[in-house]
């Protein structure tokens, strides 16, 4: 068992990152929006490169033009969907419902097919745009089967009230991982729906107890609200360590022709990664809106400091063309948005991949010589549906 | 005489190096060195089991944005496969220098594809927002019950409040002052009296210094205090009402308001949701500037005209108002560009003094004097 074994290094670092994503950022936005598909491609670049399994970077090979391409096709399918099934089911809604919240509704019901149908066709496109020592990964074909099987986990899912979750966790996984190559060799799912009710445990009971307070407190005494100060925590806490833990064992009892996986992230130090990273978001960006503010206020100072020498607040402000104040709005929201997402990138983003990669280690490495290069998937789309839709994977 | 010929690269630059093939999983610890051919130098990639592999220097490529320092990764530009990781500090400073292409990227592949699909994706986009939605919507609109259209117009209402407001906090305030209410609804019961409509015309002022007007779904009037303002009397707020509410009667409002419902889940999807705000802000905007058919404007006023007729009021006040504002503002003020954008609007001034003609009964103001001072003050003192 212990011969074999990779470990995974992690080679990223917050400079080079807020660099790199403030560069591309700031040209997303000077080209309204059209370089976040150069901007995704290098950005993954990075993070690929930052995963190093026994040394080896993986490597991502993506390229903007096709990202491009697969945008403009989902666009002139989903144009045609969302454009006249829209207008459909608003007159619909309220010509027999009286209103729009109706519409919706079912205009959400209506995209959720599409939306795991181009979840699965992105995740094909990103694994067969990866490669580690220089062999390609991969995914079958299979985006309707993931669709409809999606549909019907949640569907049951949300019939037993969520009693059923892992299930659908574990399902989902499984065919998923099933149709994962990397090079010749195929992952394998092993383990059953079962094991992932230990870490459910605490998300059920934080679920439950939740529920039990805001009931006892709207029907009995709003006391009982008080309950929920242990219970959301709980709650958050359940979450955590749910996605940590079934991470955790999905990965361990995956195979691939004898190479293994062993992953140990800690759910406390994932939870203190998004408490320690939100906090820090959050003030970064309170003390740009602070300096904001006061850089609106030295301005506008100085506007009325002309006052005096004008005669008058009329022609001061005439003075300043009426497309200021929208720049300044613009400069504001741009500046915010920007900020944000770079922000995201090297203060969860990053902690949170570091962390999974450097406790994943690869057993069995002595069968990677076995492993032989497989073709390349060349398909049109892209994840131009995800994109389109705003489904695409995290990074 | 000799000539000592002497060369800016070191004679034998070797090192070692990573060296993937692209055909197994295998990392091979390849001997590498740079070699002077006639054909020009090149890159000698010696890996155990492995033929030879030579990289002409001005082939090799760096693979970019790599977050590993100390690490070259290099391709070859015919070989998309082949991977060379070089750490050796030395020879990276080497291959850096000398490998001019280092840096280059192929150009781009499959314009005249992607060009096909840029063009279908415009073309299917202006397809939908200005053949098949409007279409659409003129059909739906027909068919669309009263209350439907109601629920849309209190809806649409309710965005647009929202779109108009410059503070960030609350939606555009409704000027509700009780006197001035009831003077509206009076101003609304005139004019409606000889109407068949299948709900109730309710008038609404919004506190905002536009000179405008426009009609929603569902027999909504929006008048902004800023045409109240600039109306010299109760008549010509009432010209601009009855124009109004033609449009109601003949469901225009409900056309626009169907078609923007189609055109703004397309923008959205075309800008993302960042730029799609700003583009369903845009949309909503565009309701209230709705520029409407000249058959439409043209049916309105000859509506107008005849409900002023019956209730008493002369047409002539709507080009009175048009004529006054024009002559003060230009034709870039809100209402002279919602309802004199098209080019006969010297014509509607003359039809509309025409109508006169066609009055009957006594001349009645629209509003008392007390009414139409009411009305004045209906967003408060100002």
């Amino acid at each position: 068992m212990t011969t074999g074994v990779l470990e995974t290094e992690f080679a990223g670092r917050r400079g080079p990152l807020f660099r790199l994503a403030l560069k591309t950022s700031f040209l997303t936005v000077l080209t309204f929006g059209f370089y976040r598909f150069w901007m995704k491609t290098r950005l993954r670049r990075y993070y690929w490169s930052s995963i190093r399994p026994g040394g080896v970077p993986l490597e991502y090979v993506g390229e903007p033009m096709e990202k491009l391409l697969g945008f403009l096709i989902a666009v002139v399918f989903l144009a045609f969907y969302i454009g006249i099934a829209n207008l459909i089911l608003m007159f619909v809604s309220f010509a027999l419902l009286g209103g729009s919240y109706a519409a919706y509704l079912v205009s959400f019901l209506g995209v959720i097919p599409i939306l795991f149908y181009a979840q699965y066709r992105a995740r094909r496109y990103i694994l067969a745009r990866t490669r580690w020592r220089g062999i390609r990964f991969g995914l079958e074909p299979g985006a309707w089967g993931y669709a409809w099987r999606a549909m019907v986990h949640w569907l049951i899912t949300i019939v037993t009230l969520g009693a059923l979750w892992p299930r659908m966790t574990f399902l989902l996984e499984k065919y998923r991982a099933d149709r994962t190559y990397f090079g010749t060799a195929r992952l394998h799912q092993g383990g059953d729906w079962k094991m992932l009710y230990r870490p459910f445990l605490p998300l059920a009971a934080g679920a439950v107890l939740t529920g039990g307070a805001i009931g006892a407190g709207a029907a009995l005494d709003p006391v009982a609200l008080g309950g929920l100060v242990v219970t959301v925590p709980l709650m958050i806490y359940g979450w955590v360590n749910y996605r940590v833990q079934s991470f955790r064992l999905l990965t361990d009892a995956k195979t691939a022709d004898g190479i293994g996986f062993v992953a140990r992230p800690r759910r406390w130090r994932v939870l203190g990664i998004y408490a320690l990273g939100g906090l820090l978001i959050y003030l970064s960006l309170s003390l740009l809106l602070v300096a904001m503010i006061f850089a609106g206020g030295v301005l506008f100072a100085g506007v009325f400091a002309q006052i005096d020498l004008l005669g008058g607040l009329d022609r001061a402000f005439d003075t300043i063309p009426a497309w200021t104040g929208a720049l300044v709005v613009a400069l504001f929201y741009f500046s915010f948005f920007v900020l944000w997402g770079v922000l995201t990138h090297i203060f969860l983003t990053m902690p949170l991949l570091r962390h999974y990669a450097e406790t994943l280690r690869i057993t069995g490495s002595h069968a990677l010589p076995h492993v032989r290069q497989r073709g390349r998937d060349s398909f049109a789309e892209a994840e131009g549906f995800a994109e389109a839709l705003d489904v695409g994977a995290a990074i | 005489m000799t000539t000592i010929h002497v060369s800016d690269a070191p004679d034998v630059a070797r090192s070692f190096a990573d060296f993937f093939d692209g055909r197994r999983a295998v990392a091979r610890r390849a001997d590498i060195k740079i070699a002077e051919t006639p054909q020009g130098p090149e890159l000698v990639i010696d890996a155990p089991d492995r033929d030879r592999v030579h990289w002409r220097l001005e082939d090799i490529r760096g693979v970019p944005d790599q977050a590993a320092q100390g690490e070259l990764v290099l391709a070859h530009a015919a070989d998309p496969l082949s991977r060379l990781v070089v750490r050796d500090p030395d020879m990276r400073r080497i291959l850096t220098a000398r490998c001019r292409n280092l840096k280059y990227r192929p150009p781009v592949r499959g314009k005249g594809r992607l060009a096909l699909w840029a063009g279908a994706a415009v073309g299917s986009v202006a397809l939908i927002i200005f053949v098949l939605v409007p279409v659409m919507a003129n059909q739906l609109a027909e068919f669309l019950p009263p209350r439907g259209e109601r629920a849309l117009g209190e809806t649409t209402f309710e965005q647009i409040r929202a779109a108009l407001d410059e503070t960030g906090m609350a939606p555009l305030e409704i000027c509700e002052a009780e006197e001035g209410r009831l003077a509206l609804e009076r101003m609304a019961s005139r004019l409606t009296q000889q109407v068949d409509l299948p709900y109730p015309v309710n008038l609404y002022v919004l506190n905002h210094d536009m000179v405008n007007a426009f009609a929603l779904p569902g027999g909504l009037v929006i008048l902004f205090r800023g045409l109240i303002d600039a109306a010299e009397d109760a008549d010509e707020v009432a010209a601009v009402v009855a124009h109004e509410i033609g449009h109601v009667a003949a469901r225009d409002p409900t056309r626009i308001a169907l078609r923007s419902a189609g055109s703004i889940g397309v923008l959205g999807l075309l800008l993302g949701d960042f730029a799609g705000g700003a583009a369903v802000l845009f949309l909503t905007e565009r309701l209230i500037q709705a520029t409407y058919t000249q058959e439409a404007e043209a049916q309105a006023d000859a509506f107008a005209h005849r409900t002023l007729s019956q209730a008493g009021i002369p047409p002539s006040a709507l080009g009175r108002m048009f004529r006054r504002l024009r002559d003060r503002h230009g034709d870039a003020t809100g209402i002279i560009e919602h309802f004199a954008s098209h080019p006969a609007l010297g014509d509607r001034i003359a039809q509309a003094e025409a109508a006169d003609s066609a009055l009957t009964g006594a001349l009645r103001p629209a509003l008392s004097d007390a009414e139409w001072r009411a009305l004045r003050r209906i967003c408060g003192r100002s």
